[in-house]
């Protein structure tokens, strides 16, 4: 079995057996000593996946399969909580708790990728009746003790590990890349095999351990999700639905010159901050312009760096956003040439980033036509082919900054022409963004295939983003070659589209 | 969520502006000779009356400071004499040059030179010395060479170094192949003879000529020690450049502006109507102000031939001397600007034959300068803000690892200018560093944004920036930008104080702009 590779600063994998390490000694007791019999503890449970890695590449292709190991909880009848990271691309499922080496069959009920969190369930839950769920707490103090429990790296039964609450801040979350919640910073050791596992205080938990920092950079420093954010996910799927965050999708630059601010006409008790970009297609598209100073939210002030004061802390004006759900409301003050504006704004998800950052249990989609494979631009994508044509980088760097999502909500790619007779002239054409396909413009992959059925011409004309000459294939020999092609490359189906 | 990610950018934009620094003048990869190569066999021959050490010192403005130079460095080559006592060497030898000497191989005296004309883009210099009874005596000896365009594949010729008391190293070489390659600037290719054999290094050296039978046949252009693959600049370009200087007013090597693309595969043949054996390439871009565009050129039609010459459908014509070449060099290597060409192209099944008078492109005339030689880059200082125009140079001063955000952002820009020319911009004009100054408090971070508008005004190069700035609404200037935040604003009498402290103050800055 290989070590699968979760997230890249935990060092390359969760707990595994070959790594299974000499008997260390106990520790010396702490303050209370643990009975792991007692039971207490019982509801801490490890998670063991085996994963099927999808392959970007060879889209046809079923993935690499691999496996690791993470931690759970429970946190009432038959409902564990982990991290989406220990949980994603699974295709089993195994809990098992400290004192009973049975492995029960699980599966997921939930996911979240978006915040890292996963429900998952066993098949049979009556094993686990007896145990008790753990309890929820709120947010730490700064310099509180917190034990995080697990089973990281370095032996197969469970582990404590001490440590003090060192930093509460909105922070990108690594699972997907492009989002960033609230995040509580610990120096409790954090290691491969604690993530999804509980970290408590006073008995509760405060937050899921989940990642860590690559250590050349900074030590000891972990990171758990914090109660407001697990709260956040139960709340959504308690409809039975996960609806996904949603989003000013606005992006704010500081006020923090004086010309700037008597321009834009701020006051100087440092309330507002500027908006320095806006999505079109996101919650306040229609409403903030660029250089509007967004006041408050829901009646609390903004300062001039995009802070609010929440809940007895400073975080980030996100923060509140952050805790509604799609369809919830929020009242903005804000001021535009100097006049005070109020609005009442529904919030709702900005898709457009997703497919900036990683995702996780999807079958590639593709189409592959004469030995040409199209595929959707994403971050998956991305990872998989090291692309170094211009155009393919920058449309997807300024995927959002372009807003080229706008004309292209699915930039489509040739990955690779697969040689034949047939199209040995165009494999140069590989890597390159497609425009137009027989007269159609193509927004998304499945226009690709609308455009591949037109068959009025005796040409596939295929329009090349910043390739200043079409990529043609004689429609017969196309044809006569596909079917020839799909053998010879040991391709089962010509294309996945997706589930819908 | 978005929110974070746009910092995200920003921040890692902004943290590699600052932080880069140019390559230093250091020869690059390929260009000068690696040290002696074990094996070789220099043959030594008497000295040679027609050749010169030209030393020379290179001092390059800094791209990303553009108030201050660089370190100045040393260059040497060896430089032939030519008619009228002056001396040919590579571009390259001058570029950038603070201070020229001619040096005699074995008596070792010395005198200073100048640059008579220069050609970065066929990268070839001619220098000469003040007359004086010093220079008179210095040349007196010396003999020119003749300049030889008739070698073919297949010659003999020598590379000629001196060594320490001015003794000739010749190092045998044979053309194996004759072909257009780019030289050490952005564009079109030039003639080029390969050469495969090992050649010794006496010294790195910036300019080495090709000789055979005491004729001059070209410069080295580049030596791969690795692959014994010796590149040489050859006499028809050498010609091509003295014949022009000749007449008193350097035109420069002309292009047609314009691209091509093979039609070798079948259907493609067939899709653009082409028979299986007619000749003909399609024209799949035509540049704006070019001489194809002039001679009514349009983008799909096919290129059957130039000047008589029939292009086959790689792109080639058969050249008299040198057999099947790129027929670029019909037109850049065998043509003069001014010169009338006929060009023959299929359009809709049809013959059309056009007609142009060939011009060339000169560096300023494209959106991003292709190469900056001899002087400062442009820039304006505001209150701490630093505008300049982008150039090749600037972009090419970040490493591959740094090729994201905001330089791969100018650096498509660049690839692409089309839509940024057709906004009427003439330069590229950007935001490329912020100076921490009372007037750009919360600005620190940005770099790399394109400038649209200030106080108003379209900001189609830095003359209009700076006339801009002239102009600001009540005291505030209001400078709008491409990109994130994509508005910035400026306090005029704090700028301008600003301004007064940068001239004296940490960061040695001369003067708030450049322009000429």
């Amino acid at each position: 079995m290989n070590i699968r590779p979760l997230l890249p600063f935990l060092a390359l994998a969760l707990l595994h057996s070959a790594l299974r390490a000499q008997p260390v000694p106990p520790p010396p007791a702490a303050n209370q000593a643990i009975d792991t019999a007692s039971g207490a503890w019982e509801g801490i449970v490890n998670i063991d996946v085996s994963v099927l890695v999808p392959d970007y590449r060879e889209p046809w292709n079923a993935g690499q399969p691999s496996g690791g190991s993470g931690t759970g909880f429970l946190i009432g009848k038959n409902r564990f909580l982990t991290n989406a990271h220990v949980v994603s691309n699974a295709t089993r499922i195994l809990i098992r708790t400290t004192n009973d080496p049975e492995p029960h069959p699980a599966k997921i009920v939930h996911i979240a990728h978006d915040c890292d969190l996963a429900l998952i369930e066993a098949e049979d839950g009556s094993h686990f009746d007896k145990l008790k769920p753990l309890d929820f707490g709120g947010i730490p103090q700064l310099n509180t003790e917190v034990i995080a429990i697990g089973y990281p790296i370095g032996g197969d039964r469970i582990s404590v590990t001490r440590g003090v609450v060192s930093r509460i801040d909105f922070r990108p979350y690594s699972h997907t890349s492009v989002d960033s919640h609230l995040a509580i910073q610990v120096d409790a050791a954090i290691n491969p095999g604690n993530s999804g596992g509980p970290v408590l205080q006073e008995g509760k938990v405060v937050g899921v351990a989940f990642q860590g920092f690559s250590g050349r950079v900074a030590q000891n420093v972990g990171y758990m999700i914090p109660v407001p954010v697990i709260k956040r996910f139960l709340k959504d799927i308690a409809d039975g639905r996960y609806d996904h965050y949603v989003d000013l999708a606005a992006s704010d630059f500081p006020i923090e010159n004086p010309a700037q601010a008597k321009a834009l006409g701020t006051t100087n008790d440092g309330v507002g901050v500027m908006v320095g970009d806006v999505e079109p297609q996101g919650s306040v598209g229609d409403l903030l312009k660029i250089g509007d100073v967004i006041l408050s939210i829901d009646d609390n002030p903004v300062m001039n760096n995009g802070l609010v004061r929440f809940e007895g802390e400073l975080m980030d004006m996100n923060e509140i956003v952050e805790r509604k759900f799609a369809g919830d409301t929020i009242k903005l003050k804000y001021m535009r040439d100097g006049k005070k504006l109020e609005a009442t704004v529904t919030l709702k998800r900005f898709d457009p980033y997703v497919r900036l950052g990683a995702q996780y249990n999807q079958r590639p989609r593709y189409i592959v036509n004469a030995g040409l494979v199209f595929q959707p631009l994403d971050r998956n994508l991305m990872d998989a082919h090291q692309m170094r044509d211009d155009t393919v980088n920058y449309v997807f760097d300024n995927f959002l900054t372009d807003k080229l999502y706008v004309e292209r909500p699915e930039p489509v790619v040739l990955t690779n022409v697969l040689p034949d007779e047939v199209n040995t002239w165009i494999t140069p054409y590989a890597h390159s963004v497609v425009d137009e396909i027989n007269g159609v413009k193509i927004r998304s992959l499945k226009d690709v295939q609308t455009a591949l059925a037109k068959k009025d011409k005796p040409f596939i004309e295929i329009i090349l983003l910043e390739k200043n000459r079409p990529v043609v294939l004689k429609r017969e020999l196309a044809e006569a070659a596909h079917k020839r092609i799909m053998k010879t490359y040991n391709i089962l189906e010509d294309s996945y589209l997706g589930d819908e | 969520m978005k929110l974070s990610q746009t910092l995200l950018f920003l921040v890692l934009g902004a943290a590699t502006l600052p932080a880069q620094t140019p390559v230093p003048d250091a020869p690059k990869k390929k260009r000068a000779p690696a040290p002696a190569e074990a094996g070789a066999a220099p043959v030594q021959v008497v000295q040679s009356n027609s050749l010169v050490r030209v030393n020379a010192t290179s001092q390059p403005y800094s791209l990303h400071l553009p108030w201050q130079k660089e370190s100045p460095s040393g260059r040497r080559g060896l430089g032939v004499i030519l008619a009228g006592n002056r001396v040919l060497v590579t571009g390259q030898m001058v570029a950038d040059a603070t201070y020229i000497e001619l040096e005699l191989p074995e008596k070792g005296q010395k005198i200073p030179a100048k640059v008579v004309a220069v050609d970065y883009e066929a990268n070839l210099a001619l220098l000469e010395s003040e007359p004086s009874e010093r220079q008179k005596a210095f040349f007196a000896g010396l003999k020119p060479m003749a300049v030889d365009s008739s070698t073919r594949i297949d010659d003999q010729v020598d590379i000629l170094q001196t060594g320490r008391v001015g003794e000739l190293i010749k190092s045998e070489l044979k053309i194996g192949k004759v072909m257009t390659r780019r030289y050490n600037v952005e564009g079109s290719g030039f003639l080029v003879y390969e050469a495969n054999n090992i050649v010794r290094s006496e010294a790195n050296s910036f300019t080495l000529p090709v000789v055979k039978n005491g004729k001059l046949v070209g410069l080295l252009l580049s030596y791969d020690s690795k692959n014994q693959v010796t590149t040489i600049l050859p006499a028809p370009i050498i010609e091509h450049f003295l014949k022009d200087v000749a007449d008193g007013s350097y035109e420069g090597f002309p292009s047609l502006g314009m691209e091509m693309q093979t039609t070798l595969d079948e259907q493609f043949r067939e899709y653009l109507g082409l028979k299986p054996d007619a000749p003909g390439v399609l024209i799949s871009l035509v540049m704006k102000g070019g001489s194809a565009e002039k001679a009514g050129m349009k983008k799909g039609d096919i290129l059957v031939a130039i000047n008589g010459f029939a292009i086959d459908s790689r792109g080639d014509y058969k050249d008299p001397q040198f057999g099947a070449l790129s027929s670029s060099h019909l037109v850049r290597g065998r043509a003069y600007v001014g010169d009338k060409a006929e060009i023959k192209v299929i359009r809709e099944g049809k013959e059309v034959i056009l007609s142009s008078e060939l011009t060339r492109r000169k560096p300023d005339d494209f959106l991003v300068l292709p190469y900056l030689f001899d002087k400062g880059p442009r820039y304006v200082l505001m209150g701490g803000l630093l505008f300049q125009e982008l150039s090749r140079p600037y972009l090419d001063a970040f490493g591959e690892e740094q090729r994201g955000g905001a330089i791969l952002r100018l650096s498509r820009i660049a690839s692409h200018p089309d839509k940024y020319e057709e906004e009427g911009r003439k330069k590229l004009v950007f935001l490329s560093l912020v100076l921490p100054t009372p007037s750009t408090q919360g600005y620190d971070k940005l770099g790399g944004q394109v400038v649209n508008k200030v106080n108003g005004k379209e900001i189609k190069d830095l003359d209009d920036l700076a006339d801009a700035f002239k102009n600001a609404k009540d005291t505030t200037h209001v400078i709008e930008l491409n990109d994130f935040p994509h508005i910035l604003f400026l306090d005029t009498f704090n700028a301008e104080r600003d301004n007064m402290r940068l001239l004296d103050g940490a960061y040695r800055i001369g003067s708030l702009k450049r322009l000429e």
